[in-house]
């Protein structure tokens, strides 16, 4: 077993039984869920909707060294510079690159899943860079020396009062209601001070858009317009597989997106950038850089089987729905994309040290039914086990037990008299008090649970009863 | 950037299209030509509608003295200090008739300063499937609708259009896009629910936003 493996069942196994976890992800998602059902209802045709995000993501993958360069064409013609990074290093080497030559001390950043997978900001950070994170979430969890929680609210698995404690001892300041709109004023002015100080904002990108060389942000909180519209330089680090035909397929883009995300109808800001500041504008930055990362997307592209996983809009609704993020957490997963989409993609992006996430899922396919852009999660989950397991990335003690399963299963005479067998074996176990113990085959399934009684007919018998009768 | 300094582009565009060779199936279901929202009957009174779901105080007005005077009164309401105004002749004209004394900055000085109290912009469009107005640079820069705690959008009914669609599909008709650096979809004050999913106005922008809509 890996040590990334290692590290999720134990983490897992920890926070499923904290309580207090468990209630505040709860009360989260209770409000997401009737957000999100409320959000749905204002579509004429949630389906639609869904097949149309689907069609055009699927447009522009399969047609992406096409729209990439054509996107490329109109940001150079505005003034903008284009960078092909691909890998982290090479990402970071650029952007560090920049930030140096331009002498900057401090940098003011939105919330980008990608500058996180590539680990931006402790790039910078090593050459002295003073990192803002500024979205709400993301300062929180930045205070608290963590990854984000979740795609959407990074600091989902935090209760006020947590929050209250962790600026009291971060930010030398006290807010002892706890009252949320206090501790978002705190944050406010704290951050103020930054967008007015920083010579370099970094955003990340919902989409890029070829025909008009846009990139397009979606945020509720202004981070994003700030980050992008004080300091003198802006950088947006984007994956290759962001990019969209039109700026019109925004017009269901957007809604889906923030449907799925938040449950609102639209985000508050739906933001373009399309350069740098032109003559004439009253503000903006002086450069325009747009950094499009590969690091293993272009790989997956190979994939014909998964190459749906691109697109991806990085809603986060698969993990609000899904039963084992709801109960793990997103830390546990260990990995910058968690929950559904992160099992899925991760052992393409990091490689098979994760390869032990296709199976932090019960398959029960809730993420595929809410997946905006109709990905066909749980089969990718299948399919990875599936190559996982063709390469050789099993024991053998386990795959004889399936090479077992499947002569069983081939036979019903065969499973019938294992089962019969089993039933007895277990029924003397438990009679002599051995349950739980090393004979017992359900002793895993018992460390954490109340012991299931055993049945007194099985399945077979009853259904023979069922039949006569 | 040119290919010497980036070499990684070639490779990438070289892995994109080895990976393209790869033909995938068509979707089982195609997308189709349903309708995915309702068709707006009243655009008016369903702008009207999201803005007041949106937390917008929408201000409908008959004419340009309608609109100085509820300009008067939300600058009233606001604490003393400077403003920052798109420097554009129908804001100059409405700024007069409200016989505003606050201090003024144009955009044409320059961007919004930290301290100002509110802003005062055009706009480009004013969306009612979502109750949204759609800015770009041109209406006073990218600060003037982020940074002041209340920002005043003044605008026309005339310029009412039904959906996104329409909205972004004017922008690249018009050439918005080409003709500005930036362009945002505004639906409402700064907010964030990032604390136990409780919404709170004024997350890092403006605190209210106004939409002065005049008849003519």
């Amino acid at each position: 077993m890996s040590t990334a493996a290692q590290r999720f069942l134990r983490d897992s196994a920890e926070k499923s039984a904290d309580l207090v976890h468990r209630e505040i992800i709860r009360k989260n998602m209770e409000s997401y869920d009737a957000g999100h059902l409320k959000g749905r209802d204002r579509f004429k045709d949630w389906e639609a909707a869904r097949r149309r995000c689907q069609e055009i993501k699927r447009e522009a993958v399969n047609h992406l060294d096409q729209y990439l360069l054509q996107f490329e064409e109109n940001v150079i013609a505005r003034g903008g510079h284009v960078f092909w990074a691909e890998d982290s290093e090479q990402a970071c080497a650029y952007i560090c690159e920049l930030a140096q030559r331009h002498g900057v001390k401090t940098v003011v950043k939105s919330k980008s899943m990608v500058t996180e997978e590539i680990e931006l900001a402790p790039a910078l950070g090593k050459l002295g860079i003073k990192v803002w994170e500024t979205d709400l979430g993301e300062y929180i969890v930045q205070l608290r020396h963590e990854p984000p929680y979740h795609i959407v609210t990074p600091a989902m698995h935090l209760n006020r009062g947590q929050i209250r404690d962790l600026f009291r001892e971060q930010l030398g300041e006290d807010v002892p209601d706890a009252d949320p709109q206090k501790l978002v004023a705190l944050a406010r002015r704290k951050l103020r001070q930054a967008f007015f100080a920083a010579e370099m904002g970094i955003s990340g990108a919902n989409f890029i858009v070829a025909d008009s060389g846009a990139v397009a942000i979606s945020t509720n909180e202004g981070n994003g317009r700030l980050s992008t519209s004080l300091p003198r330089v802006h950088v947006a680090v984007t994956g290759i597989e962001k990019v969209i035909p039109r700026l019109t397929d925004l017009a269901t883009l957007w809604p889906v997106l923030a449907t799925s995300g938040t449950g609102q109808p639209v985000t508050t800001y739906g933001t373009l950038l399309g350069g740098p500041r032109r003559a004439g504008e009253a503000d903006g930055p002086e450069e325009f850089h747009v950094v499009l990362v590969d690091n293993g997307r272009s790989r997956l592209l190979a994939n014909a089987e998964e190459r749906e996983v691109l697109h991806c809009i990085r809603c986060g609704a698969c993990l609000n729905i899904c039963p084992v993020y709801r109960h793990i957490g997103g830390h546990s997963y260990g990995t910058i994309y968690p929950g559904p989409i992160g099992s899925v993609l991760t052992p393409h992006l990091r490689g098979s040290e994760f390869a032990h996430l296709s199976s932090a899922s019960s398959l029960c396919g809730a993420c595929t039914s809410v997946c905006p852009v109709r990905i066909d999660l749980h089969h990718h989950l299948l399919h990875n086990r599936r190559d996982f397991a063709s390469a050789g990335q099993t024991k053998w003690r386990e795959r004889m037990m399936f090479k077992m399963w499947r002569a069983a299963m081939a036979r019903p005479r065969l499973y019938a008299m294992g089962g019969e067998l089993m039933r007895c074996s277990l029924r003397v176990l438990y009679a002599l008090g051995l349950g739980g113990s090393v004979f017992d085959p359900m002793r895993v399934w018992r460390r954490g649970r109340a012991p299931v009684p055993l049945p007194k007919e099985s399945f077979r018998s009853l259904w023979k009863k069922e039949a006569k009768s | 950037m040119t290919a010497a300094n980036n070499p990684g582009r070639e490779r990438i565009l070289e892995r994109i299209r080895a990976g393209l060779r790869t033909a995938v199936a068509a979707p089982a279901e195609a997308a189709s030509d349903a309708m995915i929202f309702e068709t707006i009957a009243n655009p008016v009174e369903r702008f009207q509608e999201e803005a007041k779901a949106n937390l917008i105080d929408c201000l409908m007005t008959s004419d340009s003295a309608g609109s100085a005077q509820q300009l008067a009164q939300v600058l009233n309401s606001l604490p003393p200090g400077e403003i920052f105004v798109q420097d554009a002749p129908a804001v100059r004209r409405l700024i007069e008739r409200s016989r505003s004394q606050r201090p003024v900055r144009w955009s044409s000085q320059g961007g919004p300063p930290e301290a100002s109290q509110a802003t005062i912009t055009l706009v480009e469009a004013l969306i009612a499937q979502t109750g949204s107005i759609l800015v770009s640079a041109a209406c006073g820069g990218r600060g003037a609708s982020v940074v002041a705690p209340c920002h005043i959008a003044y605008a026309t009914r005339d310029q009412l259009v039904p959906d996104l669609e329409t909205a972004l599909g004017n922008a690249s008709r018009q050439g918005i896009l080409e003709n500005n650096s930036f362009a945002c979809v505004i639906s409402g004050s700064s907010r964030t629910a990032d604390i136990e999913k409780i919404l709170v106005q004024g997350a890092h922008g403006p605190r209210r936003l106004v939409v002065i809509v005049e008849s003519s």
